[in-house]
């Protein structure tokens, strides 16, 4: 994560809880003092750790914790933190008043990891909050989805596992997968970032090409979507004046609903990416050279076009390049995208 | 979050507008009435697992709906459809969280709710009362029941301030729907003698039982439903003029294994102009409860007296309707509970191997078809599938007015042989 300077600063747009009316372009992210170190965004609020280490919550449910805060793991029933020498779970109806409804201490020499990373395992949003992976696996990164994990090791190799209805785990089938397993069609590219959306799967080989897999529902694949198309209204328009079933044929798009395996996703003029992220049902990558795109479900502006449309495949960002930022990092949250960006 | 509720409440309180006599006030006034009458009384109640910033956001719409002026001014309304829609998108993605059945019935709760906050929007803006009814399906069918099913109650009065029903019933009168139904060029198979179903008329509930359902023998009940109306009243006119203009989910593609199957909702309309009228390709509205959703529709059947026979309540009893052109298949699986195959319109070419038979068809491994077997039973594969040949089966061609008693866990291979609407009963 990048340090904050003065020209530095993070963005936000799509959901902002819903005190406030949808739609509306970028806003600024209110900056903290000692600046923002960590966005971790959860569907009705926010949680930001500063520099000094201190938690602010904002949106429904806001509130701050004092320093000595390295990490958060926000959901909608509890917030998970990483405080001090230890992992806590505040139940989230309660606001951070009263103190955690579960404690674990990092005992001595057991690093403190990126959540949902623990020590012999990971950590969840819902009791009993701690779950063990195999000791023989090595973990870089986790990414947890509505119903599936994704793990990435040392050696830029991914696991996945939970369920597999939608094709999120890229093992090809839809069988539901108990135990970390590998996503072979991945096996001797090396990965250097992965990300899980609700029901599918994103990640970044070290070249910095972008693979794709799970459910395409809004596009957040970037694949052909069905519900993007209005295909129903085509068909009855053509049934009403008269279309042949071939003129039919050749306007058919092949659809996918579902990518069971990893598919290759090319950017415009190839470019390469260094950052991704997936909200519930979108998906946003930072290039190289610092620009943004987005694509997937868009109804609630998450996609930063100024309109509440989903998108089948990526589409630039414009409000960065013509404000002068160039992209750093992006976070997206279940229905919003943090963006931090910096002056050119 | 919570706003100042009126003290009038919902019953007195009028839009501007309403001093004007039009029909949409009519309806807007019959439908809030059908609302309880405070605030209060409208209480949202849900597990610990429903999140209270959800809680909150319905009680947010409540608040909006039983305000002031209720949803008169344009901006109240806004905000109104707006969380709305949002109750609709969160619990529509825990809906798709797990499989169908572990779904928690609080969150089908709650997208009902976000579905009658969206109608109400709705109605009081004097949308159209075709997408508004399209809302309260998406209710019906994806969610759980309200307010003492408040939704069916919504579309009984929407239903008579809409006319797009009969835009369809004018176009195609009885005689051409008679003629479409029967189709003469398909070829019905042979059925062997050693392969018939026995048939019998009007059996006592004793002879039933003693010879057919404590054997689990299967066998074609005939004369049980002469009486019922919907053999003389159904009719795609009729499905027009009663459901017309409600969604309801479609299977594409020819059958369910099939790579290319999916399943979509649509309008009844569409249905018919799509897959009945026009045959460009197949559309089956399969197992669905259509009953529970269209009551009305429900009135022109009855539950067969022998399904007193079981020990399940008369509640337990799921009915499903199927309805489809020519050529729909449903392959061969089985089901866990007892049916009763009542054929309304068209004809079904029908095989039925016993369980006993289950180690010659070849049963899918993945859990999702294991119910079903891996054979094409018209055209089956011996070379992959050697020992289905001496699986021993019987057939019959079901016609309206027929009832195939199906025992549990009976393989059935079913196959449209006309437009053809059959309605199941799945009892224990």
């Amino acid at each position: 994560m990048a340090e904050p300077g003065p020209q530095r600063g993070w963005f936000v747009f799509g959901f902002r809880g819903f005190a406030e009316p949808r739609g509306g372009g970028a806003r600024r992210v209110e900056p903290e003092p000692g600046g923002i170190r960590l966005v971790r965004p959860a569907w009705s609020y926010t949680g930001l750790v500063t520099g000094r280490g201190r938690l602010a919550l904002r949106g429904w449910l806001a509130g701050a914790l004092p320093g000595h805060c390295q990490d958060l793991l926000p959901s909608e029933s509890h917030v998970l933190l990483l405080r001090g020498a230890a992992l806590e779970a505040w139940a989230r109806g309660a606001g951070l008043c009263g103190g955690p409804a579960w404690r674990r201490r990092l005992h001595p020499g057991e690093a403190a990891r990126p959540l949902p990373l623990a020590p012999g395992g990971y950590v969840t949003p819902r009791p009993p909050f701690l779950c063990p992976l195999p000791p023989a696996l090595r973990a870089r990164k986790l990414v947890l989805g509505h119903e599936h994990a994704a793990l990435l090791c040392p050696a830029g190799t991914v696991y996945t596992w939970g369920c597999g209805r939608h094709g999120q785990l890229g093992h090809g089938g839809l069988e539901p997968v108990l135990e970390p397993r590998l996503v072979e069609a991945l096996h001797g590219v090396p990965m250097a970032d992965v990300a899980a959306g609700g029901w599918h799967s994103v990640s970044v080989s070290e070249g910095g090409d972008l693979y794709v897999w799970g459910w395409n529902e809004s596009g957040q694949l970037a694949l052909p979507s069905k519900a993007l198309w209005p295909g129903s209204v085509l068909m009855a328009t053509c049934l009403s004046q008269g279309c042949s079933q071939a003129a039919l044929g050749a306007e058919a798009v092949d659809f996918i609903s579902i990518q069971a395996f990893p598919a290759l996703l090319d950017l415009p003029e190839g470019s390469e990416v260094s950052k991704v992220s997936c909200g519930s049902r979108h998906t946003a990558a930072v290039t190289r050279t610092g620009e943004l795109y987005t694509w997937g479900w868009g109804k609630y502006g998450q996609l930063g076009h100024n309109e509440p449309a989903s998108s089948d495949h990526p589409r630039q960002v414009g409000y960065f390049p013509a404000n002068g930022l160039t992209v750093e990092d992006v976070v997206c949250g279940p229905w919003n995208t943090y963006v931090c960006a910096v002056e050119k | 979050m919570s706003q100042p509720s009126s003290p009038e409440g919902l019953a007195t309180s009028s839009c501007p507008a309403a001093d004007q006599v039009s029909a949409g006030n009519t309806m807007w006034a019959n439908i809030r009435a059908l609302l309880p009458n405070t605030k209060e009384d409208l209480k949202l109640d849900f597990s610990e697992k429903v999140e209270e910033s959800v809680i909150s956001l319905l009680q947010q719409a409540r608040d909006l709906l039983y305000g002031a002026g209720s949803l008169c001014s344009g901006s109240t309304r806004e905000t109104c459809l707006q969380v709305s829609e949002i109750i609709i998108d969160y619990s529509w993605e825990k809906l798709n969280i797990g499989t169908w059945r572990d779904v928690d019935k609080d969150w089908r709760r709650v997208y009902s709710y976000g579905c009658l906050f969206k109608v109400l929007c709705m109605c009081s803006e004097q949308g159209t009362i075709a997408d508004t009814i399209r809302v309260c399906d998406m209710g019906l069918l994806m969610g759980a029941s309200i307010l003492d099913n408040i939704l069916v109650r919504i579309i009984n009065v929407l239903q008579k301030h809409l006319t797009c029903g009969k835009r369809s019933a004018e176009e195609d009168t009885k005689e051409s729907c008679r003629k479409k139904i029967r189709n003469d060029h398909t070829t019905v198979p042979s059925i062997k003698s050693k392969e018939v179903i026995p048939r019998v008329h009007c059996p006592s509930l004793e002879h039933f039982r003693d010879n057919y359902l404590i054997p689990q023998k299967p066998v074609i009940l005939e004369g049980i439903v002469d009486h019922w109306p919907c053999m003389k009243k159904w009719s795609l006119d009729y499905l027009r003029q009663i459901a017309g203009c409600r969604t309801v989910p479609v299977e594409v593609g020819s059958r369910y294994t099939d790579e290319e199957w999916s399943q979509t909702l649509m309008i009844v309309n569409d249905f018919i102009d799509q897959y009945i009228v026009n045959k460009n390709s197949i559309g089956y509205l399969a197992q669905h409860q259509l009953f529970d959703q269209i009551p009305e529709l429900k009135q022109d059947i009855c539950i067969p007296d022998y399904c007193s026979l079981g020990e399940g309540e008369e509640d337990n009893i799921t009915i499903n309707a199927w309805f489809g052109p020519e050529g729909t298949i449903s392959p061969l699986h089985q089901d866990p509970q007892q049916n009763f195959l009542v054929q309304v319109i068209g004809r079904k070419y029908i095989r039925l191997y016993s369980p006993q038979e289950s180690e010659n068809l070849y049963q899918h491994e993945t859990q999702i078809l294991h119910n079903t077997s891996q054979v094409d039973v018209e055209d089956p594969d011996l070379v992959k599938f050697p020992k289905f040949e001496r699986a021993a089966f019987q057939a019959c061609i079901l016609t309206p007015g027929q009832v195939l008693f199906i025992p549990v866990k009976y393989w059935h291979y079913v196959r449209s042989l006309d437009v053809s609407f059959s309605v199941s009963f799945w009892w224990l």
